[in-house]
């Protein structure tokens, strides 16, 4: 009854690949075919055992040593042959490259006068929390265990929801604080990348469509539904953020307002 | 100016050294040619560094596991040109999946083999992108820009590969 292409859909579906209306529509169709489902469960007990199997290797010391050996000859090399390129090309090199200083400090600038000093808050709070020991103080993939145990941490019970079956695990919660008060965090995660979710309650106001921004290689997803203000951070790729704040504003609105 | 260079590649590109050994571990499928190819790729990527500059999308990562990946297919060529196992083409093979059962194939191996046995016995299109994916933890985009071909590509060789996985361990669980 699969046929090949079908497979790979699926497969692109357990990955977390595939589009969120495509989701929905595969989601629908599992439930009420059992040979679908029975294949996504075959795949899911294949992944289990790589992980438990096919094992990530360690770079060995002296392979890493010998690498450092190795660029640290080759690079004064690379730093002599630099030197006979044709002397025109250097002013313009130069040009380009005080270019670029210009454009990014411009860019700081620009940041810094529109006052985002909240979104340098948020990515700071982030990178700390990717220090060993410090991602949650609750580690936990059960929601049911998470959401009580900011009871009485917070002055709001915040919303937690997990998303494992759509590759986004919930991994546990902890207190940061952000923005001059205490805030929730929810730690999700992503195959090997992380997720940060900060939220507290709104300001009130007008709920907002999610803004981007990026900043030291991370993503930042901003908005605010008439309940919370939501910061969503990670390394991972701007559509699977993106997929990921969907899935987020789609729990939230089908808890229909939380308070 | 070249020192600061260095310690700028060192910082971007050394954290993804276990990454780098990982895949070239999977692809050589041997600690000696993994070393090797590992520091080949380390060597090119410094020479190429000034072309990556890190813009958005493209990780560091990935960027260096495609020279890694590049530079492992091109000593296995120079080193044993014929010494691939189960190799077989794409045209050849994807007229083959309607009726995919790889059961012949997997009988044909009396013993039974575990998971990392059934790995290495992939041929190294399919491989690399089963340890792209599980193991790397890389997106689609990602491992098609890696392997240079189109997702469309990446996709029905992951389900390939994972079709014969699974067909090496639900024998593990009969046999």
């Amino acid at each position: 009854m699969t046929h090949p292409s079908f497979e790979a859909q699926l497969d692109a579906y357990l990955d977390g690949e595939l589009a969120a209306v495509d989701a929905r529509e595969l989601e629908t169709h599992l439930a009420q075919c059992p040979e679908c489902a029975q294949f996504r469960d075959g795949r899911l007990k294949l992944r289990a055992a790589i992980t438990a199997h096919v094992p990530a290797f360690q770079a060995p010391t002296a392979l890493r040593d010998r690498v450092r050996e190795a660029l640290r000859a080759a690079a004064p090399a690379r730093a002599s042959r630099r030197l006979t390129v044709p002397r025109l090309w250097r002013p313009l090199a130069l040009a380009a490259s005080l270019a670029v200083v210009a454009v990014g400090s411009w860019r700081l600038a620009l940041q810094h006068a529109a006052g985002e000093t909240l979104t340098d808050d948020v990515l700071a709070s982030h990178i700390r929390s990717l220090m060993p020991g410090h991602l949650t103080d609750v580690p936990s993939s059960d929601q049911h265990t998470v959401k009580p145990w900011f009871n009485g941490k917070l002055d709001f019970s915040p919303p937690v929801y997990d998303f494992a079956g759509r590759g986004y695990p919930l991994l546990g919660g902890r207190l940061d604080y952000v923005d001059g008060r205490a805030v929730a965090a929810l730690a999700y995660g992503r195959r090997q990348h992380l997720i940060n979710v900060f939220l507290w309650p709104a300001a009130r106001g007008p709920a907002a469509a999610p803004t981007t921004r990026t900043g030291q290689g991370y993503h930042l997803l901003h908005w605010a539904t008439a309940d919370y203000t939501y910061w969503v951070v990670s390394d991972l790729g701007l559509p699977e953020l993106g997929d990921f704040a969907g899935l987020l504003r789609q729990a939230d609105s089908a808890a229909g307002a939380p308070k | 100016m070249e020192s600061s260079e260095l310690a700028r590649f060192e910082t971007v590109v050394l954290p993804h050294l276990d990454a780098a050994y990982t895949l070239a571990r999977y692809l050589t499928r041997n600690e000696h040619d993994a070393e090797d190819v590992v520091q080949d790729a380390c060597l090119r990527a410094l020479k190429y560094f000034e072309s990556f500059r890190g813009e958005e999308g493209t990780s560091a990562r990935a960027w260096l596991l495609a020279i890694v990946r590049n530079t492992a297919f091109s000593s296995r060529r120079r080193q044993r040109p014929d010494a691939v196992v189960l190799e077989f083409d794409e045209a050849q093979h994807s007229g083959a999946v309607a009726d995919e059962h790889p059961e012949a194939a997997l009988l044909r191996s009396a013993a039974k083999e575990s998971l990392g046995r059934a790995l290495d016995r992939l041929a190294p299109e399919f491989r690399e992108v089963i340890v792209l994916r599980e193991l790397e933890g890389l997106s689609y985009k990602e491992i098609s820009d890696v392997a240079g071909v189109p997702v469309g590509t990446v996709m029905s060789r992951l389900s390939r590969a994972r079709n014969r996985l699974q067909q090496v361990l639900r024998e593990e669980e009969e046999g």
